[in-house]
């Protein structure tokens, strides 16, 4: 018998063991079963833990106490959301910072496409991967040291001014830090690679003879750009606005550290309610939740005008 | 051909200059701040006229400083265990397989890592306290792990796209039982994906601060230890503490890009 196992393979031995053999027939008795089997764990994580935060954070929202102390009842209110409406103090920062997002979004497209462009046509296949290897690796580097770096470079004592008085064209240091520029810098900074991969795939997949082509009938560098290459990418563009967008509404660190008094934003505010007591997790639940709507809505809409704009150029 | 190259050259020449500017953008304020590390004084600022040591050796004779490095990469590879194992889990059901309620599955697997950092950490603490879990180690362990598990079922789907389905098939008719035939077909076929994917989450726990900040009981992890730090104010001794930080994300994130390429190709 002994021997008999020995010259069986790990595998072998454990099909034929009889427990395992037992509950793998009792998996596989019908194909429903077997999927059932392999669906039943990640479709419980998925809703338990991608979707549950999300559901608990929106039921929060909708209470006037939480975390509910004992013989207290919680009720329903919506009282977390009318108080958003009520100070300028609340829904201020939420413009700033969907206005912010929106303009640092565009500052990352404007910068990362030329160097997407110049990526993807005028380096050889060969040289390709190296020229992008050497961007990715700032950008394994976390959130705050690459906020830290930012200080360092644009501080009052930093290299910026540095080099502007060094070259005689300022007396006094420019006052960098603490503004919607420094936060702007850090933040497309923190964003850049996020749109300068989509950026450069949809413009790798561009075949070069378009334009060859264009260039052959005359068409000058901004006419090429502007009929060939834009419209062909629209899709690499959408995808990389979207996600710096929804990105840019999520920092938190970074415009604490980088930003000022004046350039306070949402998350900043959402922020503040769960550094105190309790009972104004409802708040800071219900203004988590209208930051996530608008961003999905302006996304979204965002999209399909995207979309729209493919399909018109198509025709 | 010729008047083809020449129309092409100034676009070439304009375009080489924006990305070697990038490339400056990316890489002088980490290097800048590795330089500061050195510099002989306790002010933070330009230029640099004396050179020292001392920060560099400070960090590591800092029993605090090792002890959130320890404690940082303990839930890194905490996290990322708990990420890669439900990740391949999802990828396999999702790849390849039709079935009703499968795009919402879907949208559902890449929510985490959509929601905007500040959103993403008040719903887990949130959800944190309804569970019971205490904020702390576990805590955080939990939350990364769910924000990372989007990357690897994104990445494993991707390489479990191209496995042949003819290898599955001939090991199912040649007896093996699903598990056996994922175990000894696709899983080491998955290998190099499992890998790369590891290492993003590695990396992207490690580095993450506005989970761990929200989650974290009193010990800190590194990025938050760092933040800490620069909100009672700047210190070459956050530049070296910051640049061991840096140097080991970078090699690793270098490192790990080479090896997923090579594995790819060798495959």
């Amino acid at each position: 018998m002994a021997e008999e196992t020995s010259d069986r393979t790990f595998w072998g031995r454990l099909a034929s063991w009889g427990p395992y053999h037992a509950m793998m027939r009792l998996a596989t008795a019908s194909p429903r079963r077997q999927f059932v089997v392999l669906a039943a764990f990640p479709i419980l994580w998925i809703l338990t833990q991608h979707l549950g935060p999300m559901l608990q954070m929106l039921r929060v929202s909708l209470t006037d106490a939480y975390p509910v102390a004992p013989g207290v009842e919680q009720h329903f209110t919506l009282e977390n959301y009318a108080r958003f409406f009520g100070d300028s103090i609340f829904w201020m920062p939420f413009f700033r910072t969907l206005i912010f997002a929106g303009v640092f979004t565009f500052c990352t497209l404007i910068i990362t496409y030329p160097v997407a462009y110049f990526l993807a046509r005028h380096v050889s296949r060969k040289n390709q991967m190296l020229f992008l290897l050497l961007l990715l690796i700032p950008f394994w580097v976390g959130e705050i040291v690459r906020t830290y770096a930012i200080m360092i470079l644009l501080g009052n004592t930093g290299a910026v001014n540095l080099a502007l008085k060094t070259l005689g064209l300022i007396d006094r240091p420019i006052p960098f830090m603490y503004t919607s520029f420094s936060m702007g810098v850090g933040i497309v900074y923190l964003t850049a690679l996020y749109m300068l991969l989509p950026l450069y795939s949809a413009l790798e997949k561009l075949p070069k003879s378009m334009n060859e082509a264009a260039a052959d009938l005359g068409a000058g560098a901004w006419t090429r750009f502007r009929r060939v290459s834009l419209p062909l990418t629209i899709e690499g563009i959408s995808s990389g606005c979207t996600l710096v967008f929804l990105i840019s509404t999520g920092f938190y660190a970074t415009p604490v550290l980088l930003g000022g008094p004046s350039t306070t934003v949402f998350a900043e505010t959402i922020a503040g309610f769960f550094h105190v007591a309790g009972d104004e997790w409802p708040t800071g639940a219900a203004f988590a939740t209208i930051m996530f709507m608008a961003a999905l809505i302006i996304t979204t809409v965002f999209q399909k005008l995207m979309n729209a704009l493919r399909k018109g150029e198509k025709k | 051909m010729n008047d083809r190259v020449e129309l092409f050259r100034g676009n070439r020449i304009f375009l080489s200059c924006v990305y070697w500017a990038f490339v400056l953008y990316v890489f002088v304020p980490l290097i800048l701040m590795v330089l500061m590390g050195f510099k002989d004084s306790k002010f933070i600022g330009f230029p640099i006229r004396s050179w020292t040591l001392e920060w560099y050796t400070g960090v590591f004779a800092d029993a605090e400083v090792l002890s959130t490095f320890g404690y940082s990469v303990a839930i890194a590879v905490l996290s990322t265990l708990i990420s890669v194992i439900v990740g391949t889990w999802i990828a396999v059901l999702l790849e390849g397989r039709k079935f009703t309620g499968r795009g919402v599955t879907f949208g559902l697997t890449v929510l985490p890592a959509l929601v905007p950092g500040i959103i993403s950490a008040i719903a887990f603490r949130i959800y944190a306290r309804y569970l019971g879990i205490e904020p702390g180690m576990g805590a955080i362990v939990w939350a990364h792990a769910v924000h990372n598990v989007p990357f690897v079922v994104l990445v494993v789907m991707a390489r479990l796209s191209t496995l042949p389905k003819s290898q599955i098939e001939a090991a199912r008719d040649l007896g093996a039982d699903p598990l056996i035939a994922f175990a000894r077909i696709t899983l080491p076929y998955l290998v190099p994906a499992i890998l790369g994917a590891s290492i993003f989450c590695l990396l992207l726990s490690f580095d993450d601060f506005v989970r761990s900040f929200f989650l974290g009981g009193y010990e800190p992890t590194l990025p938050v230890l760092i933040f800490a730090k620069l909100r009672s104010g700047m210190s070459p001794e956050i530049n070296a503490i910051a640049t061991v930080a840096l140097i080991l994300t970078a090699v690793i994130g270098v490192w790990a890009e080479r090896f997923t390429r090579r594995m790819n190709k060798e495959s």
